[in-house]
């Protein structure tokens, strides 16, 4: 696919892997044969772009279709943009090098807020119009999905059409829809409101936003042209019968998590008051044990790859673990294949699971407890106690590992000082643990790290009208952390507290942030995720200049009756739920998980998964 | 446990790879293959795999080899087919031998370099270049490791000859390679470049591998 043009350039750039396609795997078709040419767009870097399971599953999904050629694209990094900026070579991709303006369909895939910018980026470096409707043709569509999707409204003036929720379904029914369309002659105005009739279609410019005069809240959202009034989420009930890739792309170069990847359920019982996925993926449906063999067996086979990671919001929680693990290290061992399990509980690590894991390489071990103290945990719903997270490293220590990192937020609702302080005790907690184990190696040190993210409130989470902590109250949290650390042992990182006040500002904007994202693409924002590029004095400036506060967005209190950006989409959780949870998080009271009792959160309206199962 | 020399070419899409990151291609391609490799014995096990001499990201490789270590025998053509069902297309096996040489006794490597240029007539540019050539003292900068270094390319232009045709410029050369001293292609191209300043667009190919007696390394 690689003509001298383009050759030219990777001579200039760094890993020039990223940019010539030709892996293993990839699907390659005759332009001829296809009716719908579809560019699947990750707003971010090859390497972290390949690592992303959605983009597998829908990739493999397209291609299973004679009739469909989907082909990946990516943010070029800024060496490379620059040279193609230069030398007038538009964005492309991957399979046949086309350039991506010329494609039927274009789809990005919202992973998190901080890519919104390559979107527009992207889309530039297409030579595609930014807006919706300064692309009054059918050809090409440009639509998105992913998590971010569930408020997208700061891309409602860029994006023809959103899908909402899982998009085995309903990505192809629309694109069948085009193909009809298409045949027919119709206008792209008569195809996205035909789209909108389809369950988990979201066409923004079909709703109509007022704003208040006085505080400056929505006023309301009106549906225009039968749109229906709010917009479900599409979902996925029977993940035994779901489609999932075979095999996947095999990168030349390395990226992010370069290993099999094996989803074993989706959705999560917790209810972690903080954590968006575990709302938006309601209800828990697994796979079950014979399909996860199977499909582990098929993307070893297919790819090489000696490594399967068992994939889900909390890994621990699959009903079966040990007699999947059994299952899967009956052949793995034998095929030299190790098996890693991310995402696991500080509850769900017993000896057992341990041994199993163990067969396989070491690394450090990883829990989140999220926060310092029991009555902040409690506030949160993080069902885990002080007790459980010492038993659990105990058992580490037993077994050898040295090393354990500890995830926390902070800036949750209701914490205080104190709170802050729980955090470093809890890591000495875990140092004093290591030097009680009275099988400790000796001359072997311990080294816990504690890394504190700074926590952003989220749509469809019972968190969602609470303010996000300024970026001064968070520098102040970060610097009591350190002051109350006081031991080498023990390594304190955060998240930058001015990219979370960016997500936090995009997580639960609305209409009126497009101008602010066209401005910042104008002036050349991307890749805001990272820190060569990140600079929040030059978001601050742009902010201004478009007349916005984006403190509006991230640190103000909302009221309960306040019409949000997001109400009119339906992710099956009712709002009244979420307004219970958020009071009972006011008297830090917890809520029981999915299995042990059903609290009445609205996702049985799907009649499937752990909401019909016998408990 | 058989130790085996398998034959490459490296192009296409590959041509951009890395060292390290083709000897993850590769082992993720014996594995797919399920061919039993022969693997260390250490704290961290993996398969023996060693490259004879890395190729620089970008060139195309036409008799690249590496050796491995077989658990047990498989037929040569057997093995060959194997490998390229599970390689991406731009690696293709061509042979497995027995080795006959060492690979730390490389000491030449000829490489095809093609120039075609950008503003001026291709003759004219193979003539300045054969001028340059024959000047005693080319000085271009030698990054490594330790740092970058001027060096005169003088010394190694014995086996460089320059030809022109279809509007491009050739360049065969013979340049020490291995582990004892290494010159980059590359070097030639910038030495055109800054001494003749002028534009062009580049293909290099290394065709072969030799010893110090200029005997194909086999």
């Amino acid at each position: 696919m690689m003509d001298q043009k383009l050759e030219r350039l990777l001579a200039k750039v760094q890993k020039p892997g990223r940019y010539v396609g030709g892996e293993l795997n990839s699907v390659v078709k005759d332009p001829k044969n296809v009716d719908v040419r579809f560019a699947f767009c990750f707003p971010d870097t090859y390497e972290v772009g390949m690592s992303h399971l959605g983009m597998k599953i829908l990739y493999s999904l397209f291609n299973e279709h004679e009739n469909i050629w989907c082909e990946r694209v990516f943010a070029p990094w800024l060496d490379m943009e620059q040279q193609m900026r230069e030398n007038g070579i538009p964005l492309y991709a991957l399979e046949s090098g086309d350039p991506v303006r010329d494609f039927d369909m274009i789809g990005f895939t919202l992973q998190y807020e901080l890519s919104f910018t390559n979107v527009l980026n992207m889309l530039d470096l297409a030579g595609i119009p930014l807006k919706s409707k300064d692309r009054p043709g059918l050809t090409p569509v440009v639509t998105a999905g992913g998590p971010c999707a569930c408020n997208p409204e700061p891309l409602a003036d860029f994006i023809d059409l959103f899908f909402l929720g899982e998009g085995e379904e309903v990505d192809c029914e629309v694109i069948e829809l085009y193909r009809e369309c298409r045949k027919e002659n119709c206008t792209k105005d008569e195809f996205l409101r035909r789209a909108s009739q389809i369950r988990g279609v979201y066409v923004p410019s079909l709703y109509r936003v007022s704003y208040r005069e006085d505080d400056h809240t929505i006023q309301s959202v009106e549906p225009l042209h039968g749109a229906p009034r709010t917009v479900q989420k599409r979902v996925m009930m029977d993940m035994d019968r779901s489609y999932y890739p075979d095999r996947f792309i095999v990168p030349y170069i390395e990226i992010v998590h370069d290993r099999a990847v094996e989803e074993i359920f989706r959705g999560c019982i917790r209810g972690c008051r903080f954590c968006q996925a575990g709302f938006l993926y309601r209800p828990l449906r697994e796979k079950s044990v014979g399909t996860i063999d199977k499909q582990c067996r098929a993307l070893c086979e297919n790819t090489g790859y000696d490594e399967i990671s068992l994939s889900s919001l909390s890994t621990s929680d699959y009903s079966k673990i040990e007699e999947l693990l059994s299952r899967l290290l009956n052949w793995t061992e034998d095929e030299k294949v190790s098996v890693s399990l991310p995402s696991l509980r500080v509850d769900g690590f017993s000896n057992e699971l341990m041994s199993k894991i163990k067969t396989v390489r070491r690394s450090g071990l990883t829990f989140a407890p999220e926060a310092g103290t029991q009555r902040l945990r409690d506030v949160i719903n993080k069902n885990v106690t002080q007790e459980e997270l010492l038993q659990t490293v105990n058992t580490a220590f037993g077994g050898g590992w040295d090393r354990v990192k500890l995830y926390f937020m902070l800036g949750l609702p209701t914490e205080t000082m104190e709170d802050i302080e729980g955090i470093a005790e809890l890591g000495q907690a875990v140092v004093d643990a290591y030097y009680a184990n009275p099988h400790k190696k000796k001359g072997r040190s311990v080294h816990v790290t504690l890394s504190a993210s700074a926590f952003v409130p989220k749509p469809f989470t019972p968190f969602q009208w609470e303010p996000q902590d300024t970026i001064e109250v968070m520098h102040e949290k970060q610097r009591h952390l350190l002051s109350c650390v006081r031991t080498h042992k023990i390594e304190c990182n955060w998240h930058d507290a001015d990219t979370s006040f960016l997500e936090g500002v995009f997580a639960r904007g609305d209409r009126r942030l497009c101008a602010a994202l066209e401005e910042a693409q104008k002036r050349g924002f991307k890749f805001e995720g990272w820190s060569d590029c990140f600079s929040l004095p030059k978001w601050m400036e742009v902010f201004r200049c478009c007349g916005i506060d984006p403190s509006f967005y991230a640190n103000r209190k909302r009221s309960f009756e306040e019409v949000l950006p997001w109400d009119h989409l339906d992710y099956g959780i009712k709002k009244s739920f979420l307004i219970r949870e958020c009071q009972k998080a006011y008297r830090a009271c917890t809520t029981p998980n999915c299995r042990e009792q059903c609290s009445a959160c609205g996702a049985a309206c799907y009649q499937g998964g752990i909401c019909v199962e016998n408990r | 446990m058989k130790t085996v020399r398998i034959w490459f070419k490296k192009q296409g899409a590959a041509r951009y790879i890395s060292h390290l990151d083709l000897s993850r291609c590769v082992s993720r391609a014996f594995h797919k293959a399920k061919i039993p490799l022969w693997y260390t014995q250490g704290f961290n096990p993996h398969a023996f795999l060693t490259f004879a001499l890395p190729l620089s990201l970008g060139i195309r490789g036409e008799r690249e080899s590496m050796d491995i270590k077989l658990e047990n025998d498989i037929p040569r053509e057997k093995l060959i087919e194997d490998l390229n069902g599970a390689l991406p297309d731009g690696i293709v096996v061509f042979d497995v031998t027995e080795p006959v040489m060492k690979p730390g006794q490389i000491a030449f490597a000829s490489f095809e370099i093609c120039l075609e240029p950008e503003d001026v007539a291709a003759g004219e540019l193979a003539e300045t270049i054969r001028a340059l050539f024959s000047t005693p003292e080319i000085m271009v900068q030698k990054r490594s490791k330790s740092g970058t270094r001027t060096i005169n390319l003088k010394p190694y232009l014995g086996r460089v000859q320059v030809r022109e045709g279809n509007g491009k410029v050739g360049i065969s050369a013979v340049l020490p390679a291995g582990s004892m001293e290494n010159i980059n292609p590359g070097l030639l191209l910038n030495a055109i470049e800054t001494y003749l300043s002028c534009r062009f667009y580049s293909k290099i190919v290394r065709t072969n591998l030799f010893d110090a007696e200029m005997q194909e390394f086999r």
